[in-house]
């Protein structure tokens, strides 16, 4: 973790242009040049942004995602490609070798370019399933633009995504339609974590394959809003990986385009699938939702050290950071957490309805506390709890562990000892009531042995005649 | 042997009256020094053949332990609370170990240091057992020298404890165990004990106290010392020799050495509170009650007294030993441990407590073990329990006891053939010396003078207030013919030339025999291992320490190191990395976690790992050198102590195959070939032999051609001769998968294309 924080600033230092937290140079794969200037407004954004694009072509030898075993590019951004696959060098297993080295994708997809086998074969092993049909595109007859689509239905119109749950934060919302023209439907895995959903389908979309003549559908790979249309991947290093259902979205044609929902009372308006694409590509290349630990602190909360909260105000007195505790102390952690937006650090609030939570643990926690935000510096919020450790001695964690979708995970885990009072630190005899009779005990026997010695001593001895006898008794 | 020669053969002004007195003693001093550096010396082969190197296992954490007392003084050392061991739980191994080696060894360090002698701590723990193996002879000596009237009888047992293998198995240079000093301590407190029941002095009760106290702070065996002094005192009693000897030098001791030991934080409150403590308590109560029948006699004396007083001391002892069992059975008294139902049935352990079968040491042992500990030692040992018989006063009775409980003891645990040994030699010593007194006589003996034989060839008469004592008792009891003095005289050279010619052959065998088997056997430090090539030149094997300083030199300070509990010691002080478990066995379930880790599937084993923080695994692995000390011979061990916490998870039987055998090739069973253990043993050992040839050496089998696949573990490190074997727990996949799946993935196979549509049955639908 330490690392990863520490290559996040190196990454900082290293592009101050850039508003991405992570780096700047964002690769483009691009089947053909030609292509390029249907998104040149798209291109602008990025550049714009402090982004230093390069483009190639997935047929360029030259094409590597690495460089002296180190990525080449922070960010990768694929089009979709006439072409089967993609390539020798944008194998899956090289894909996932760049999202393991912490590197984002943007992937987009289009319906009227078959997808090749490489990429649903990557994607399934990001547990996202791709329509078995290549040409497979969603279809709404409710959601679609009477102005571009008013036969086919496949120019799904849709308002600003909402966030799922309320603890999430939402990243995405944009004033206005969005037009998603053509789009390769996918669908989420039950089982991972890591992926979350960021425009669903409408509850009345459907996958359907145009080439198929069949008049009725019979069985549908998916539908309603068990499709996505764009979905979120966070691999456990906090890379990111975006499909993009529709690559037209991003077409400089859809960004100006006026659109038409069907119905009586709809108005054409202006899309705006700018705002959407221009939000969704700062995510991807983590300009958004990007946290960054400071410092983390705890120290013994008692003896002269107690209400201590300023740990910088003191300075060389406080024992900061100590690796030994001993049982039953009380201590005090404070853990200091920022959040990237766009171009600078701002301090970290977590969502409604949601808290940073603190776990003592050994094997399984014995805590388990909501921080309390207690402090706010321009950068960053302080967060901060104050308990009593555990009657149990051992190896313990101060585990923060906070994984929320849409945000770069923290992992903060500060191994302490806690060991079991010393022989010194019991309470003396004297001072528990309870063992008075005890200490009663002790020195009434004590005295009383040293007045029969001395009675002893003083008495006069008995007839010397007497004792010898009793000597010699014969057993 | 050579001084008792010495001593006889010649006549003359050096050896008669006073000066002969100075001479002898001083004859004495240059023995005993002799037999002392014999002592020692015959425990420095490992040293001279390998080299100065802490031995075995517990040896590792005495130093280690001791290392820490030197770095950090005696008071955290105290308090030490040890996070490198049992990870996470961490052990209070200051209040868990008997300190009294490693502060011993710290105070030698610090005099040394103060002498200006600036000695390696190293040194002096590896050195410390045969120095106190000396001191232990000198015991033996004081100890039989109490026993017996002839002169030779206590500097035969100094030789004999100097050079008994069943000693020295315990204490050659570097076994740096508790039973190092322990032994010396044990025989000290019996000769000082022995010492005050004849004086009947308080400074020698104190004494013994003081000894005792030592003890307890050395070795847990100090229960040993705890229940045989108590049952001398009550064998004493009950045979009518009550005295006010027995009680002073009793009660002295009993209440001066019960609070020595409960000074020791491991000990604290035991002996008021544990049954092994409650025998010595309850001889306490009874010796009262007898030494006021015995007051109350003496004042007002009675025919029917006598049995008044019998039958009082036995309801008292029935009343005590009721209440002692109402006290236990209602928790007031621990309850006896494990260990002590062991040693009464030797099939308890196997059935209940596996953790304590599993140690080699705790099995029963084996008859030619004795004769390969105690070589003719064990055949004169009975004749010097008989000769106790026939000149019965205490301490003689002590040695009786003594012999009958240590021989019973050392038939049931291997490891207690060390308390067996001193009584043994003390034993040995006085049946030989009595044969060397009575053959070892230049001089014929005279017709009239055969009745004071017995004393005039020993000690001059009057030198020990014994002897005056048997003869008016053997006046006294003139009339009985039992009771004579039996007369002994051996008038042929011929008879004294052979027997003496015959003992002399014995015991230059005995030594021969010692020398050997202390070379042979107990000389090996087990960390290095030693071979003989083809042509006789010594190979030495040292795959331990070439693994554990891989882990020393390659790996985090902090990362844990997950093994069977054999090997937690070594990995503690050698590698000083933290450890899940082991030697101490302090924590059942602990130990039970790694077995289960080791003995279940990797799917089982990996959320226990994580959960552990284990960052690598290490296991031992025979089957290349024939080493047959591996973990896959231990393995049933380990499942049968995770079968003892969850008896649903793990099955001793599944490990079987139908015709019940344990078997590692083709016909092995499921589950054995799906264990972590047998993964780790044999992934990529079919690659070093040609296809489908890869062999087992330890248990002589083909392996299955295809070798087992790791998916949640890497291999990190292989030592040389495969004997280690270390591997990396992976962290979890970053992309979410299972390490199954990323690993085939990794391989190149594409995952199946099922996808949500084609999945039989209902399809399952995400809820965000």
């Amino acid at each position: 973790m330490n690392l990863r924080v520490l290559g996040l600033l190196l990454a900082l230092l290293g592009a101050v242009a850039a508003l991405s937290a992570q780096g700047s140079k964002l690769l483009v794969v691009l089947e053909d040049e030609a292509e390029k200037s249907k998104y040149s407004q798209f291109w602008a954004s990025l550049e714009d942004r402090g982004f230093q694009v390069t483009y190639k072509s997935p047929k360029d030898s030259s094409l590597s995602l690495f460089a002296y075993g180190e990525p080449a590019y922070s960010h990768l951004l694929v089009l979709p490609t006439k072409a089967k696959g993609l390539g020798p060098n944008l194998t899956p297993n090289l894909i996932v070798d760049f999202i393991n080295a912490g590197s984002n994708i943007l992937l987009a997809l289009s319906a009227q370019l078959s997808v090749p086998s490489a990429v649903s074969s990557l994607l399934l092993e990001l547990d996202i399933t791709l329509p078995p049909d290549r040409n497979s595109l969603i279809v709404d007859h409710f959601n679609y633009d009477t102005q571009s689509a008013n036969e086919q239905h496949d120019v799904l119109l849709l308002p600003s995504p909402q966030a799922s749950r309320k603890d999430v934060k939402n990243y995405f919302s944009v004033d206005g339609l969005i037009a998603f023209p053509h789009t390769v439907g996918q669908v989420l895995g039950n089982a991972s974590p890591l992926l979350s959903p960021v425009v669903k389908a409408p509850s009345t979309a459907y996958i359907y394959n145009p080439k198929e003549e069949f008049e009725s559908l019979e069985d549908v790979f998916a539908t309603g809003s068990q499709i996505n249309i764009v979905s979120a991947f966070q691999a456990r290093n906090s890379a990111r990986f975006t499909v993009l259902g529709s690559v037209e979205a991003l077409e400089d044609k859809w960004f100006d385009a006026s659109v038409q929902l069907p119905g009586a009372g709809k108005k054409s308006e202006k899309t705006a699938n700018k705002a959407f694409a221009q939000k969704l590509s700062a995510w991807t290349f983590k300009e958004l939702g990007v946290l960054r630990v400071g410092s983390v602190s705890h120290y013994l909360n008692e003896g002269s050290q107690k209400g201590v909260s300023n740990t910088t105000a003191v300075g060389a007195a406080l024992d900061i950071n100590p690796t030994i505790y001993r049982i039953k102390n009380d201590v005090h952690y404070s853990i200091e957490m920022s959040e990237w937006e766009n171009d600078h650090w701002a301090p970290f609030t977590p969502a409604a309805g949601d808290a940073l939570q603190l776990e003592f643990s050994m094997l399984s926690p014995f805590w388990r506390l909501d921080l309390q935000p207690t402090a706010q510096t321009a950068n960053s919020s302080i967060y901060s709890a104050e308990f009593k450790l555990p009657d149990q001695h051992g190896i313990f964690n101060f585990f923060v562990e906070y994984r929320r979708p849409f945000l770069t995970s923290v992992e903060e885990k500060r191994t302490v000892t806690v060991r079991h009072f010393a022989h010194d630190e019991w309470p003396r005899s004297f001072v528990i009531s309870g063992a008075y009779p005890w200490i009663g005990g002790i020195w009434v026997t004590v005295i009383g042995w040293v007045i029969f010695v001395a009675v002893w001593l003083y008495s006069k001895p008995a007839q010397p005649k007497r004792q010898l006898k009793a000597g010699n008794v014969k057993r | 042997m050579a001084a008792a020669t010495t001593e006889k053969t010649t006549t003359g002004f050096f050896f008669e009256g006073e000066t002969g007195r100075n001479t002898r003693g001083l004859l004495r001093l240059i023995i005993l020094c002799t037999i002392a550096a014999a002592a020692i010396a015959s425990r420095l082969f490992s040293v001279i053949r390998f080299e100065s190197i802490i031995h075995e296992f517990d040896p590792w954490f005495n130093f280690r332990a001791t290392k820490y007392l030197v770095q950090h003084g005696f008071y955290p050392f105290w308090n030490w609370f040890d996070d490198r061991t049992w990870h996470p739980l961490g052990r209070v191994t200051g209040g868990t170990l008997y300190p009294g080696l490693m502060v011993t060894s710290g105070v030698i360090w610090k005099l040394l240091r103060f002498l200006t002698l600036p000695v390696d701590i190293r040194d002096i723990c590896v050195f410390m057992a045969p120095a106190f193996s000396g001191l232990t002879a000198f015991a033996s000596y004081l100890f039989t020298s109490e026993m017996s009237d002839s002169p030779s009888a206590g500097l035969l047992a100094a030789i004999f404890m100097g050079i008994a293998p069943g000693y020295i198995s315990r204490s050659v240079a570097g076994s740096y165990d508790n039973e190092a000093i322990a032994i010396f301590l044990l025989v000290f407190t019996f000769y000082l004990w022995i010492k005050a029941v004849k004086e009947g002095s308080i400074m020698w009760g104190a004494l013994t106290a003081l000894f005792y106290g030592y003890m307890v702070s050395a070795w847990g065996g100090y229960v040993f010392i705890t229940n045989l002094l108590p049952l001398h005192a009550f064998v004493l009693i009950c045979m009518g020799r009550f005295s006010p000897r027995l009680y002073v030098s009793y009660t002295t001791w009993y209440a001066l050495g019960t609070l020595a030991s409960m000074q020791i934080p491991f000990v604290g409150f035991l002996p008021i509170r544990s049954s092994d403590h409650m025998a010595a308590l309850g001889v306490f109560g009874l010796i009262q009650l007898v030494g006021f029948a015995e007051y109350v006699r003496a004042q007002m004396p009675s025919k029917q007294f006598q049995t008044l007083l019998r039958a009082m001391v036995l309801v008292v002892f029935a009343l005590a030993f009721g209440f002692l069992v109402l006290l236990t059975v209602s928790g007031t008294i621990a309850p006896w441990s494990g260990r002590f139902y062991s040693l009464w049935d030797t099939g308890y352990a196997k059935i209940h407590i596996p953790i304590i079968a599993s140690v080699s040491e705790h099995q029963p042992t084996a008859w030619p073990a004795f004769f390969f500990d105690l070589n003719m030692l064990i055949w004169l040992f009975p004749a010097g329990v008989y000769m106790c018989f026939r000149s019965l006063k205490d301490e003689q009775v002590f040695v009786v006891i003594y012999a009958v409980l240590a021989s019973y003891f050392a038939g049931v645990m291997v490891r207690l053939m060390l308390t067996l040994t001193p009584v043994v030699c003390v034993a040995a010593a006085m049946a030989l010396s009595q044969i060397l007194d009575t053959f070892l006589v230049a001089s014929t003996p005279d017709e009239g003078d055969a009745n004071k034989k017995p004393q005039a060839n020993g000690t001059p008469a009057g030198a020990n207030g014994s002897v005056d004592i048997k003869q008016q008792f053997a006046n006294l009891a003139d009339g009985l013919r039992s009771t004579k003095a039996p007369l002994v005289g051996i008038y042929s050279y011929l008879s004294k030339s052979m027997i003496t010619g015959a003992i002399t052959a014995y015991l230059l065998l005995f030594v021969l025999h010692c020398t050997w088997v202390t070379s042979n056997a107990y000389s090996s430090p087990s960390v290095v291992l030693a071979s003989r090539l083809p042509d006789g030149s010594q190979h030495i094997i040292d795959d331990y320490r070439e693994a554990y300083y891989w882990l020393r030199q390659n790996t985090a300070p902090n990362a844990k190191v997950m093994s069977w509990w054999d090997y937690g010691y070594q990995i503690g002080g050698m590698a000083d990395r933290p450890t899940l478990v082991d030697n101490n066995t302090w924590n059942n379930t602990h130990i039970a976690t790694v077995g289960k880790a080791m003995s279940s599937r990797e799917e089982v084993s990996y959320p226990i790992m994580r959960q552990h923080e284990v960052d690598y695994v290490l296991v031992v692995f025979g089957a290349l050198l024939g080493y047959s000390g591996d973990d896959i011979n231990k393995f049933l061990w380990m499942v049968r102590i995770a079968e003892g916490i969850w008896p649903d998870e793990v099955k001793e039987r599944d490990y079987f195959t139908s015709r019940g055998e344990y078997r590692v090739d083709d016909e092995a069973t499921p589950t054995m070939r799906n264990s972590l253990m047998y993964k780790m043993s044999y992934y990529k050992y079919n690659d070093l032999f040609p296809a489908g040839q890869a062999q087992d050496r330890v248990r002589g089998s083909r392996l299955p051609a295809a070798g087992p696949e790791l998916s949640t573990l890497e291999e990190a490190f292989t030592s040389e001769n495969w004997i280690i074997r270390i591997y990396k727990v992976k962290d979890l996949d970053n992309l979410g998968r299972s390490h199954q799946e990323a690993v085939a993935f990794e391989k190149g196979n594409k995952r199946k294309k099922g996808g949500a549509g084609k999945r039989r049955g209902p399809r399952v639908l995400r809820v965000d």
